[in-house]
């Protein structure tokens, strides 16, 4: 029927669906260098088709040999290779990658790669040692992330005594170290946390306790206030460790108040008989010792 | 250049040897598997059965009729080369961990190790080059070093005159092996030697060692005429017979054994060494354990190296190897 005859003429989207598939086949050919190319289609680990290509040189190398060599190349496989074909198995032989054999008169003397990289750093901490670094854990001449004493427990209170000697001092480093530098200091001897220098039995850390007595809450700020403006409003009165504005989670918006920190607890002292009820933003702020809960 | 890597083995490497041609090369390993590889393009040729221990060492005759291995089983065995049939089993008190054939191919050296009250021993057995005939069971002498050190490698001098013996302690002995009579001894190493190789006439030979040296002696007077001393324990040294004056060895130490590694893969390195000014020229890395024997190819052209990860890589030098010139 003519209506069936239009319709096996006209081509079916199937059809041209398998089309795409054949055009995915296997290609040999030689180009114009005479290299074999071997183009291939696979689906690499992602499930992405790749197109792999393959060229080959094939090199012809004649070599004379001895008789005797020429007749053993005739002989049978025998043992595990029984039976096998000519040629070599790709399960016991294969070829490595390129090496180069880089023959010098010298060669003892060229620095490897790893030789450089070991110079580059030497040059580099000699560079920095005359800056006087310092680490803050150990007190040796490098960069405290880079002390090898940086995963014990102990380092983490004698950094807060240095910082607190940095503060006090307000020189860029204390000379040597706190003098309650304490009992096994040092890589090797694990000290418990009770025993540390400094600790109370109750297992409050001294830092902390310096902190909240050092600490001020301050309340009744307006909205648009930063922890910026706080810190420049308090620190005439003395070094700041710390600085919280309590922010709303979600519009980030200030609270209404904040905490300071000072390094001595004097300082605290003046900052808040100076700052309590001083005019701020068209608000008046209040300023009292925080107290702990 | 590409070194082809034969994967016959699934333990360690513990010699390879070319044929005169070199057209064959036989490796063993400790997994009691002697293969035999076409060495120009790495095709295994075929593997001889029938130790039943780690298969510590092999030689093979002049005309590639013949070869013959040593092994932890007490035994060392004659085989057929070309078809892999085993001729015949000489049957010892200790393991087998030195064999060579001598020059003429018609006898053979064997040092037994020393254990359980067996001192060790250079036994030299004789061969028939026949391959149909019978071979004798009876050792034409057995050579014991009267209480001292074992002997751990030895090998054949020029003419068949007398045996070099290498030993556990770093000493070197000199045997007239048809009196039975100890000639020379010299004390070069300070710790156990692992290899010893002879040049093409054998007039000198190289020993490798654990002190991290390698020496030249003279095969005669036994004068120490070159030293090689590198940063790695040594188990193997080899000569270059053509074309270069170079020395190759290998070595290194197990992973067990360092304390303090780069994290590099494949980096035990065969080091080429001018053979007359003792200068390292290069070093050719790859393998992922110690190296455990290195042979140079009889027409100079290429080497092969052993190694503790199982692998055999063949290589063929490059143009640029032959071109070399040491600037001194």
């Amino acid at each position: 029927m003519p209506a069936d005859t239009l319709a096996s003429t006209k081509p079916s989207w199937a059809d041209e669906v398998e089309e795409e598939e054949d055009a995915f086949q296997t290609q040999v050919y030689t180009d114009e260098n005479g290299l074999k190319v071997i183009v291939e289609y696979r689906d690499n680990d992602d499930g992405k088709k790749v197109k792999v290509t393959r060229k080959i040189r094939t090199k012809l190398v004649t070599e004379y040999v001895n008789k005797a060599v020429a007749e053993r190349k005739k002989w049978a496989k025998f043992g595990e290779e029984k039976g096998n074909k000519p040629g070599p198995d790709l399960s016991t032989t294969t070829i490595g990658e390129n090496i180069p054999l880089k023959l010098s008169s010298s060669y003892a003397k060229t620095p490897t790669a790893e030789q450089q990289v070991d110079e580059q750093e030497v040059k580099m901490r000699a560079a920095l040692k005359s800056k006087n670094i310092m680490c803050r854990i150990c007190k040796g001449e490098h960069f405290t992330s880079k002390c090898p004493y940086k995963d014990t427990l102990q380092p983490l209170d004698e950094i807060a005594a240095s910082l607190e000697g940095v503060k006090n001092e307000g020189s860029s480093r204390p000379e040597s170290p706190e003098p309650s530098g304490g009992s096994g200091m040092g890589p090797n001897k694990y000290i418990a946390p009770h025993l540390r220098k400094g600790a109370t039995a109750v297992g409050e850390s001294p830092r902390e306790k310096r902190d909240d007595s050092a600490t001020l809450r301050v309340t009744n700020l307006s909205e648009d206030v930063t922890e910026n403006d706080i810190y420049e409003l308090f620190r005439r009165f003395g070094q700041i460790s710390r600085v919280y504005l309590a922010r709303d989670r979600e519009t980030g918006v200030c609270k209404g108040f904040a905490f300071v920190s000072f390094g001595m607890k004097e300082e605290a002292e003046r900052a808040q008989q100076a700052v309590n009820g001083l005019g701020y933003d068209s608000l008046i702020l209040r300023v009292e010792f925080a107290r702990s809960s | 250049m590409r070194p082809i890597l034969l994967q016959g083995h699934t333990r360690s490497l513990t010699q390879i040897k070319y044929n005169r041609e070199g057209d064959l090369l036989f490796s063993v390993s400790k997994d009691k598997i002697v293969n035999v590889w076409y060495s120009h393009n790495g095709e295994r040729l075929g593997s001889y059965a029938g130790h039943q221990g780690a298969v510590w060492t092999v030689d093979v005759n002049s005309t590639s009729t013949m070869a013959i291995t040593g092994s932890a089983d007490n035994t060392a065995k004659l085989w057929n080369v070309q078809t892999g049939k085993c001729l015949k089993t000489w049957e010892f008190k200790t393991a087998v961990k030195r064999i060579e054939f001598n020059e003429d191919d018609d006898m053979a050296l064997c040092v037994t190790e020393e254990r359980m009250g067996f001192p060790g021993t250079v036994t030299v057995i004789s061969i028939n080059p026949d391959l149909e005939a019978a071979q004798s069971d009876e050792p034409v002498v057995t050579i014991v070093n009267d209480g001292g050190p074992k002997a751990v490698v030895a090998g054949w001098t020029y003419l068949n005159k007398f045996i070099i013996c290498g030993h556990v302690d770093g000493s070197i002995t000199q045997w007239d092996w048809k009196a039975n009579e100890k000639l020379n001894t010299i004390k070069p190493h300070s710790e156990s030697l692992t290899d010893i190789q002879f040049s093409t006439d054998r007039s000198y030979f190289i020993t490798s060692s654990k002190d991290k040296s390698a020496k030249i002696f003279d095969t005669i007077t036994l004068d120490e005429l070159k030293k090689y001393e590198t940063d790695t324990p040594l188990n193997s040294a080899s000569i270059t017979p053509k074309f270069q004056e170079f020395v190759i060895v290998g070595g290194g130490q197990d992973a067990m054994n360092v304390t303090t590694t780069s994290a590099r893969a494949g980096k035990f390195e065969c080091r080429f060494w001018h053979k007359i000014l003792e200068e390292e020229c290069g070093r050719v890395r790859g393998h992922f354990g110690p190296i455990n024997t290195i042979a140079v190819h009889p027409d100079g052209k290429g080497f092969s190296s052993g190694g503790e990860d199982g692998y055999v890589r063949v290589h063929t030098f490059d143009s640029d190897y032959f071109k070399f010139k040491s600037d001194h």
